[in-house]
């Protein structure tokens, strides 16, 4: 079996348990429609204001949904010793653990990219700045993925692993915070946005690049 | 016993230093860096503050209140210094796999922590009279506020595994990981600043400076330099003590100890 079949068999299995227990990804989802909703009421309802802020609350939002969506990448697996086929499976970790993030990141950012728009109104954004958001938060959202991957890894099997996890991976998300929140902006202000999309598609491209590898160093010790 | 440190000795060319890898072999060696840095800091700590305190003139453009950079820049300075320190040792035990290395980096994590949060307060405080305000979202502070959050998540994760290797290892590796952030977020957060206009800029050395003022900064950074290495010696030798406690050599370690306790 190659590398590119076995990362399809764990890739569509990953799609299929999606696809079977919705709850995986409509948490999160549920989880970022509320937090959005709060901020209303805690600054008040004016356009103006709710346009200052929206960018921002929105983004950070998605990126949370997507923290509490981490402890899913492996933990289950662990309890159920599924984490240990994969272990013990003769191909490259690293693939392995891509496939995995990717169906995560397939599943949940698409699903908070379709939602971000719709908040951008709710928000009093005009509809060009929903449609940056929604892309950036699309390529946001896998970059936070794969960061968190290499944390979930290693929390695995420690204690407070959730919380933990928020306090790793967060600060390692300011990049792609910053641009994606950044091209937005620039729309806002009548600006073009590509230049912060391209440095953010940079960021995501090094995750990609490194943050499997890391994962899986981290897997092998925290499981060994 | 003969045979292994025959076998090493062959294995690294019977170089010294390799001796010292051995938490046995540094335990003395950690004693004496740390009474040596300590009366280092001691000596050059009263003669920088003398210095910077009363013989260095008084700024031109803030007064009294430029004083506070004799130990915010050097506290600064050794925040940065030690992390690199902390991923080299980290990048050293992952790779050799040697016990020494993780010690040292969990041993140095608490003290940069501490030198970053005295450059965050120091900051603060030189900010409210000269800025007008406590803090300000520049690069350079908000990049000091992730590094103090990257310690604090190494020492975190450093202490969240029961079987000390684990955490060694775990906390080694995201050490690595925050070390190649580092210069990213430092770099986003340049980039987010210059797009959000920040409300003041943070200007680099003045018009010129007085050599008194050179002279009490570069004495109080060896000061600084010394008191750290001292603090990660000390730390080290605790936690040698608890690693090793049940170790053959540590026996009259532990039993000195408790003897001069006593008396």
């Amino acid at each position: 079996m190659s590398l590119f079949a076995a990362a399809g068999a764990v890739f569509r299995r990953e799609i299929r348990l999606f696809a079977r227990r919705k709850s995986d990804w409509a948490n999160p989802l549920m989880f970022f429609l509320i937090v959005c909703s709060l901020f209303p009421f805690a600054v008040g309802s004016e356009a103006e204001r709710l346009r200052t802020i929206g960018i921002g609350v929105i983004f950070v939002g998605a990126l949370l949904a997507a923290m509490l969506a981490l402890p899913r990448l492996f933990d289950e697996d662990a309890r159920d010793g599924s984490l240990e086929l994969l272990l013990t499976s003769p191909e490259p970790l690293a693939g392995l653990i891509l496939a995995r993030v990717a169906a995560l990141a397939l599943a949940l950012a698409s699903a908070l990219a379709c939602v971000a728009p719709l908040f951008a109104l709710f928000y009093a954004l005009p509809a060009e700045v929903a449609l940056t958001l929604a892309w950036a938060v699309l390529v946001a959202v896998p970059t936070l993925l794969l960061i968190g991957a290499i944390a979930a890894a290693l929390l695995v099997s420690a204690r407070g692993g959730a919380i933990l996890t928020a306090v790793l991976v967060l600060p390692l998300a300011i990049p792609t915070l910053v641009f994606g929140a950044g091209a937005a902006q620039r729309v806002l202000y009548g600006e073009s946005p590509l230049a912060e999309l391209a440095l953010q598609a940079a960021f995501l491209l090094l995750a990609l690049a490194l943050c499997p590898l890391a994962a899986s160093a981290a897997l092998k010790i925290s499981t060994e | 016993m003969a045979r292994t440190e025959q076998q090493s000795t062959e294995r690294y060319g019977g170089r010294w230093f390799w001796r010292y890898a051995s938490p046995a072999a540094f335990f003395p060696l950690a004693g004496r860096i740390e009474r040596l840095c300590w009366a280092v800091a001691a000596v050059l700590g009263v003669l920088g503050l003398y210095l910077g305190l009363f013989r260095a003139p008084v700024d031109a453009q803030q007064g009294e209140v430029y004083r506070v950079i004799f130990i915010h820049v050097p506290a600064a300075w050794m925040a940065m210094i030690i992390y690199l320190a902390m991923a080299f040792w980290s990048l050293l035990g992952l790779w050799l796999g040697t016990r020494l290395s993780f010690m040292m980096s969990r041993a140095l994590a608490p003290t940069g922590a501490l030198m970053t949060l005295i450059a965050l307060w120091t900051g603060a405080f030189w900010g409210r009279p000269t800025w007008g305000t406590y803090w300000v979202w520049d690069a350079k502070l908000t990049s000091f506020l992730i590094l103090f959050f990257l310690y604090v998540g190494y020492i975190a994760l450093a202490e969240a595994f029961d079987d000390v290797r684990k955490g060694d290892r775990a906390s080694a590796l995201i050490a690595l990981v925050g070390a190649i952030n580092v210069p990213i977020i430092y770099f986003a957060a340049v980039w987010w600043n210059s797009l959000h206009q920040g409300p003041s800029v943070v200007k680099q050395g003045g018009p010129s400076i007085a050599p008194i003022m050179l002279w009490a900064m570069l004495t109080m950074t060896f000061a600084f330099w010394a008191w750290c290495i001292a603090a990660a010696m000390h730390r080290v030798r605790s936690v040698i003590i608890e690693r090793e406690r049940n170790a053959v050599w540590m026996k009259p370690v532990v039993r000195g100890q408790a003897e001069r306790e006593r008396t």
